[in-house]
Formats: structure tokens, sequence, C-alpha cells
């Protein structure tokens, strides 16, 4: 992981409430417990610099996009009754991942026709624990219509939904840090990758890195949605901008040679 | 609502598609229960009557049409239970297949949820 000297401030203020949360008086103290690991500190320091604020139906416009163009292009080339594999990485707690489940099952018509595996990846591993968990607050559901909380939850308290275990089924989890090929490679080809809101925290070399192993991760011919402030095309040269009416979406040009 | 306390398995291997037809069924006033293959339908229609078995084929550890044969043989009143097929299948053959083995009804995914409700409406013997 590197940061670019624009996010001090955010790397400052992580590194401060490890500081504090493991009692070190001084960065020199800190820095000795991370070198040796005291109590999984290593761990926890990954585990404090991944962003986890996220909600249920996120930048749908590219929800939108899956079913109305992407998962039909990609059914055109691999016939009619193909699996559909998709990547949500990083999935953090797991909202965007079930989002996408969701979505399929409100808006997919052949939903029960093909075979969709969603995997689900993240560096946190606290993070993917309470994915798994799918245990959500108030502010995780904001943007979901109430039917779709009665349809999809169950009410755990006053301020927590837990997600029904046939989407927690219906989505697998792993630990993937994605500028490490060793790492993202195990997953397997993608028709469609979210990769949302991450590349941005990269500096350039990890950025360009992680583009290469996103790359190998797709199908030829497969898409990868980026968060809407992030841009590809500044990133690597390997992929094609596609425009659709909801999204404008990345795309592994068909048909190339295994990079 | 007629449909109301009639009880329905619906037996498939993906979560989603259990989800997506419950979520159906359920909207119409139907109890739902869910089995993952044909030895947990098996299993189910032992501990408990059903009115409708909704029955996937291609599934791991025991299909839908084995399912269905062996369920035929089991003592009445279960052997009777109505099923309905759903598969992506649909060839002639596979509607035999389907047939010998005991199946009331076959339907070639996707099917829609106004669909599954209407086969269900019929199957468990409710006027449309």
């Amino acid at each position: 992981m590197s940061f670019s000297e624009p996010k001090r401030y955010y790397v400052e203020r992580r590194i401060a409430e490890r500081m504090t949360a493991t009692g070190a008086l001084s960065f020199a103290s800190y820095f000795a417990r991370l070198r040796t690991d005291v109590d999984g500190e290593v761990e926890h320091f990954v585990n404090a610099f991944t962003v986890n604020e996220t909600y249920f139906y996120r930048e749908d416009h590219q929800l939108r996009c899956l079913t109305t163009n992407l998962l039909a292009e990609r059914l055109a080339v691999k016939g009619p009754s193909a699996a559909i594999r998709i990547w949500s990485v990083p999935c953090s707690t797991g909202e965007e991942p079930y989002s996408i489940a969701i979505w399929l099952l409100e808006n997919w018509p052949l939903v029960d026709r093909h075979e969709i595996e969603i995997v689900a990846s993240d560096i946190d591993t606290a993070a993917l624990e309470r994915a798994r968990e799918g245990l959500f607050g108030k502010r995780a559901l904001m943007r979901l219509p109430t039917e779709i909380v009665a349809s999809y939850f169950t009410p755990e308290g006053p301020d927590a939904w837990r997600i029904l275990a046939d989407l927690r089924d219906s989505v697998r989890f792993t630990q993937v840090n994605i500028v490490k090929p060793e790492e993202t490679r195990p997953n397997g080809r993608f028709d469609v990758v979210f990769c949302r809101n991450v590349l941005i925290y990269f500096d350039d070399t990890s950025r360009r890195i992680a583009a290469e192993n996103l790359y190998e991760n797709l199908e030829p011919g497969g898409f990868i949605c980026l968060g809407h402030t992030e841009s590809m095309s500044r990133i690597s040269p390997l992929f094609e901008v596609q425009r659709f009416a909801d999204a404008i979406v990345y795309r592994r040009p068909p048909g190339e040679p295994h990079g | 609502m007629a449909e109301a306390g009639k009880r329905v398995l619906v037996v498939d291997d993906a979560a989603l598609v259990r989800l997506y037809y419950r979520g159906a069924l359920e909207s119409h006033g139907y109890v739902v229960e869910e089995a993952l293959n044909g030895l947990e339908a098996l299993e189910k229609i032992s501990g408990a009557a059903f009115d409708l078995l909704v029955v996937d084929v291609n599934m791991p550890q025991m299909d839908g049409l084995t399912f269905v044969a062996k369920l035929r043989s089991l003592a009445l009143p279960v052997a009777a239970t109505p099923v309905l097929i759903t598969s992506t299948e649909s060839g002639p053959q596979d509607f035999a297949a389907a047939r010998v083995a005991g199946a009331n009804f076959y339907v070639t995914k996707p099917v829609t949820p106004e669909q599954l409700v209407a086969l269900a409406a019929m199957l468990c013997g409710i006027a449309a």
C-alpha cells in the first residue's frame, strides 16, 4: 500500500488513531510495536487504512447499467445459458456485493436462468467479517426503499437489520490485496468487476499495478466499473472506454491475447 | 387470499433463485420453505406436508428428477404432492424425462413471478 502526498493528512490521522488505541506515547514506540507485530498490530494497522463508509444502492446508475447493458453484452458473447461472474473489490462491509444481488433479483428478469457467482473481496479482514455477518445500521440502508428493506432484511433491535441468509449464501467473500497478483489471480476471470473508490487512494505506481491485475481478472470483453470521480484512461491504456445511457464503464478489449 | 397458508417447498441449489421464487410466492400469501437439493427436499417432506414442490433439475448430490421419482415411490399422501419442475432445459427429451419421473408440470427458466404464482395457484387447486 502506498499513498501520495495529498493523502498525508489521512495517513497521519489513521496512525494517530492506532497510537491512541495501543497506548503508544510516541511514534517510535508505536513503530516498534508495528514492526514486531505485537497483538496482531499489522492487521489492525491495515484495517485502519481501509475506508469502510458506504451504503446500499450507492451509485445505482451503474447497477442499472449492469442489468440494462452489461449482462446482455456478455451473454451475447458467451451464449444464452452461460454462467455470469461478478466481482466486488474492495467490498468493504458487504453493502456493494449485497446491493448487486438485490438489484439482480429486483431488476434482471433472467436472474433464475443463469448461474450467477458474486465474489466479494477486501484487504480488511475485520470488514470481511462484518460483511459475512450481514448486520447493517440505518445509515447503510438509507437509500433503499422500505419495501426492499422489508423483503431482504430482518429487523434485529432498534437500529439494526440482518440480511437474509440466502443473500449471504449468494456472495462468496475472499481476502485480497489488489496490488498483489498472487492474491488477485486465484479469484479467476469475471464478466463484470466493480472497483469503486479505491484507486483514488493509491499512488501512481500502485494504481497502475492494480489496473493491470484487474485487467487479468477480466474476461476478454468484460467490464469494469469505477467510482464516478475516477477515470481508468488516466491510469492505464489497457482498457477501452464504453459509454452507456446510465454509466461510463471500461472494458478489457475482446479477443486480445492473454497479457 | 385463497393461497393463504398453502405450503410450498422451493428446491434449488442457487440461493438467489430460492429467494426470487420465495419472494414471488410469499407476496401472494404462500408459506415457503427451501431445500438446496433433492436429498434435503426428501428430509423436508418427511417432516412436514406441502401443497406444492417447486423443483429445479440440475442440482448437486441429488438432482430434481431423481428426487421426484423417489417422492412418487413413498407412501401416500406425501407421494401425491404436486410437483412443478423449473429448468433451463427445454428439449422434448427433457419434458419426457420429467413426465416419466412423475412431474405434474414443467416450466422453462426464466420464470416470471406472475407465471410462478399462476402455476402455483393451478397446482394447489386454487381457482384463478
